[in-house]
């Protein structure tokens, strides 16, 4: 209440009382009734517009929660129905490391937005196939791009398929799974040391 | 002398009520930022091009002034409608955080005859792609797909459509009648290498 107090042209739509009037000693007249017009609706929608781009922007550079789809991260993600917290500070690949799960453009169909984990980053050498393939061969991930797999591999397309992927194209990591709520969990970096795996 | 009346007229104003207003505009004026952020990265914006990989087309007096030409960049649907000989901005693949201006070459199903530096003679475009390539004649002024291959759609944010500075080149931006000197053969996107 005492907000909308503090702008005084939508107090008069809301017929409030205003605050800094003289004490009451006699009666007062009643207030005016609320002013419908055209200018006062326009400034509704103006509050209302601004309201809708701030959750926008919030939701393009700060966080959000977006439902996944699709057998190519389980364990980590169900088939359908769990929601992961993305964090968009993240994005053009700032500050993210290999073993994070990260949130992109589709490669393959421009539009879509996808969820894999990153195995290689710019300099580091890659297994180019799925280990225990034919070809053993390994390449250096270019300048500027990143090498990103399914945690499911036998039902995942990611750089396997289309090569290096330019950092570019993220869009936020993956910091915590929030629904099911059962299930909820921060997602930390999924790669442990050798030596601490072991003991 | 007059700073004493401006000083003094300061102090006449009771202060806190002054703040309040001040807070209430500076309020008003932040409300308005993310519409202006949202138009900047979703309907359009202004862009000064930096370089000289698209001269002599942009930067025209690269060689002579430091001043550099300002584009308007239409943000609306990036990815859709693309043609050969568009100019487009895209996250570059070398550096993800640097917007990069170049023109397209082809489009998903041509075939490029790439140049040096890059490892093959002859470039498919996959589906999903396209192939960019600076105006410079001199290869080593302009980082294009010749270094780092065909774009993926995803990475274009926009279409450059009109010159705004100089006054004497601006204008919308004529891409259909541009005639590139890269060998180009033309495809059709149904014979695109697609994704397995």
């Amino acid at each position: 209440m005492t907000l909308l107090r503090s702008f005084p042209r939508i107090s008069k739509l809301f017929k409030l009382p205003r605050s800094n009037t003289t004490p009451r000693i006699q009666p007062q007249a009643e207030n005016p009734p609320p002013q419908y017009s055209i200018r006062n609706a326009l400034y509704v929608l103006s509050w209302a517009a601004r309201g809708l781009l701030f959750t926008h922007l919030f939701m393009t550079h700060a966080y959000t929660i977006s439902a996944t789809l699709g057998p190519s991260m389980l364990p980590t993600f169900s088939v359908m129905g769990d929601y992961a917290l993305t964090s968009k500070y993240y994005r053009r690949g700032r500050d993210i490391k290999v073993g994070d799960i990260v949130v992109f453009s589709s490669v393959v169909n421009p539009g879509e937005t996808v969820i894999k984990r990153v195995m290689g980053l710019e300099g580091d050498y890659v297994l180019r196939d799925t280990p225990g393939s034919l070809r053993n061969e390994m390449l250096q991930v270019p300048k500027g791009h990143c090498w990103v797999t399914g945690d499911n591999l036998p039902y995942s397309r990611d750089s396997r398929h289309f090569g290096p992927m330019p950092m570019g194209l993220i869009k936020g990591k993956v910091i915590a799974k929030v629904f099911p709520w059962k299930e909820r969990e921060w997602l930390e970096n999924g790669l442990v040391p050798v030596n601490e795996a072991e003991e | 002398m007059a700073v004493n009346r401006v000083v003094s007229n300061f102090r006449n104003i009771p202060l806190r009520p002054f703040m309040r207003k001040t807070g209430y505009n500076l309020l008003i004026f932040a409300s308005w930022v993310p519409a202006v952020i949202f138009f900047n990265e979703n309907i359009g914006e202004t862009t000064k091009i930096t370089g000289a990989s698209m001269y002599p087309y942009l930067n025209t007096s690269y060689n002579e002034s430091r001043k550099k030409d300002l584009c308007w960049v239409n943000k609306w649907n990036p990815g859709t409608g693309l043609e050969r000989g568009m100019l487009v901005s895209f996250w570059s693949p070398s550096h993800p955080d640097v917007l990069a201006v170049k023109r397209i070459i082809a489009i998903e199903g041509d075939r490029v005859f790439s140049r040096a530096p890059y490892p093959a003679p002859i470039a498919d475009i996959p589906a999903g792609h396209v192939w960019v390539e600076g105006d410079n004649r001199d290869g080593n002024k302009s980082l294009d797909s010749n270094h780092y291959g065909p774009i993926p759609i995803s990475l274009i944010q926009g279409k450059v459509t009109h010159v705004l500075r100089p006054w004497a080149s601006s204008g919308p931006i004529k891409w259909a009648e541009f005639r590139g000197r890269t060998k180009v053969i033309r495809g059709r996107k149904e014979d695109a290498l697609q994704w397995a």
